[in-house]
């Protein structure tokens, strides 16, 4: 499939098919593991999006929410629960710590980003981002998998992890 | 309800004179912090006096609440560990302070007295490279297995701030402008 063009309407119809089931992996470190599981109950109930709390492990998830802090000890599980994750996979960096280190941007065990560990597709601002927020990092990211061509996406280019000099 | 005499606080001045009774000169100083009972005690004696708040009937301390460390040294003084004690049943509380060398801070360890504090030495030993006499499994806690250096010493070098310096104000650098 990836040596080919696709019809567009294949394209659209897979790509349809993939922004609108995402089973979410629960990635929770800190405070903003709170504001996630908010956004996947019934009052901002994210599961109207396509979005299905939570998958029972990495081999059933589709998309990966790093919410909170990304600790170097931590990071080679979350390096893990990753490549665990069959493609296509998408990750959203949920907070101010898992998008930059945050107010930890000078701390001797912070991980300043997580994007140095995982290619991330939405980062979502705050500190704690609201639920309001998640939800709306989860429509972007649903309008790039609208955009995504699949090919490019199995080449690798996408999936493979920058490299990084601590991991 | 009215409680007892022999539960009543005991108050800092009298938790001094005890241990001066009972140490003398190894209790190096004493202060009043908060209505607590704040002791520096000499190194080689801090175990034994430790036992002795615990052991010691009128005293009590039955529970040990925490243990870190403090860097003096640019100040010029070495580390500290500063133990804190809590009587459950008294009420009352005191912190032993032990001075270490700033070169090579050693501390003799109480973790035989409180099994609690075994996680504290350890977490203190790697975070100020205070090395505990007589810890039974003085080995990194919380950090990383291959972390070098002391994260929490004040001469700690910090990536990130070599890039970019503190933007704030720092807390208490106005008092010692004023000293």
């Amino acid at each position: 499939m990836d040596q080919v063009e696709m019809p567009q309407p294949v394209k659209f119809i897979l790509n349809w098919g993939r922004r609108y089931s995402l089973w979410v992996m629960n990635f929770g470190l800190a405070c903003c593991a709170i504001e996630l599981i908010a956004t996947s109950t019934s009052k901002h109930d994210f599961i109207r999006l396509g979005v299905i709390p939570f998958a029972h492990g990495p081999r059933q998830a589709d998309l990966l929410v790093v919410a909170g802090t990304l600790t170097d000890k931590m990071a080679p599980a979350l390096k893990r629960v990753y490549d665990q994750i069959p493609d296509p996979k998408y990750v959203i960096s949920f907070g101010s710590c898992s998008n930059c280190g945050g107010p930890y941007w000078d701390s001797y065990s912070v991980t300043k980003g997580v994007d140095q560990i995982v290619p991330v597709g939405v980062y979502v601002p705050g500190c704690p981002p609201r639920p309001e927020a998640l939800l709306h990092g989860i429509i972007k990211l649903q309008e790039k998998i609208g955009q995504e061509d699949i090919r490019e996406k199995w080449s690798g280019k996408l999936t493979q992890p920058q490299p990084s000099g601590a991991y | 309800m009215a409680s007892s005499p022999s539960r009543s606080p005991l108050a800092p001045t009298e938790i001094f004179d005890r241990l001066r009774a009972q140490f003398g000169d190894d209790v190096v100083g004493t202060a009043e912090v908060h209505g607590h009972a704040v002791v520096t005690v000499r190194a080689e004696r801090y175990p034994e006096m430790a036992a002795f708040l615990r052991d010691d009937p009128a005293l009590d301390f039955d529970f040990f609440d925490f243990l870190t460390g403090v860097d003096y040294t640019p100040k010029g003084r070495g580390f500290e560990v500063v133990t804190h004690l809590y009587s459950t049943r008294r009420n009352h509380h005191v912190r032993l302070k032990v001075e270490c060398d700033a070169e090579q801070p050693r501390c003799p360890s109480i973790s035989a007295l409180w099994d609690g504090a075994n996680w504290f030495e350890r977490e203190t030993a790697e975070l100020f490279g205070i090395e505990f006499e007589g810890h039974p499994h003085l080995v990194k806690l919380v950090l990383p297995e291959q972390f070098e250096g002391h994260p929490l010493r004040k001469d700690f070098a910090l990536m990130t701030r070599e890039a970019k310096p503190w933007p704030g104000g720092v807390e208490g650098a106005d008092e010692e402008i004023a000293e």
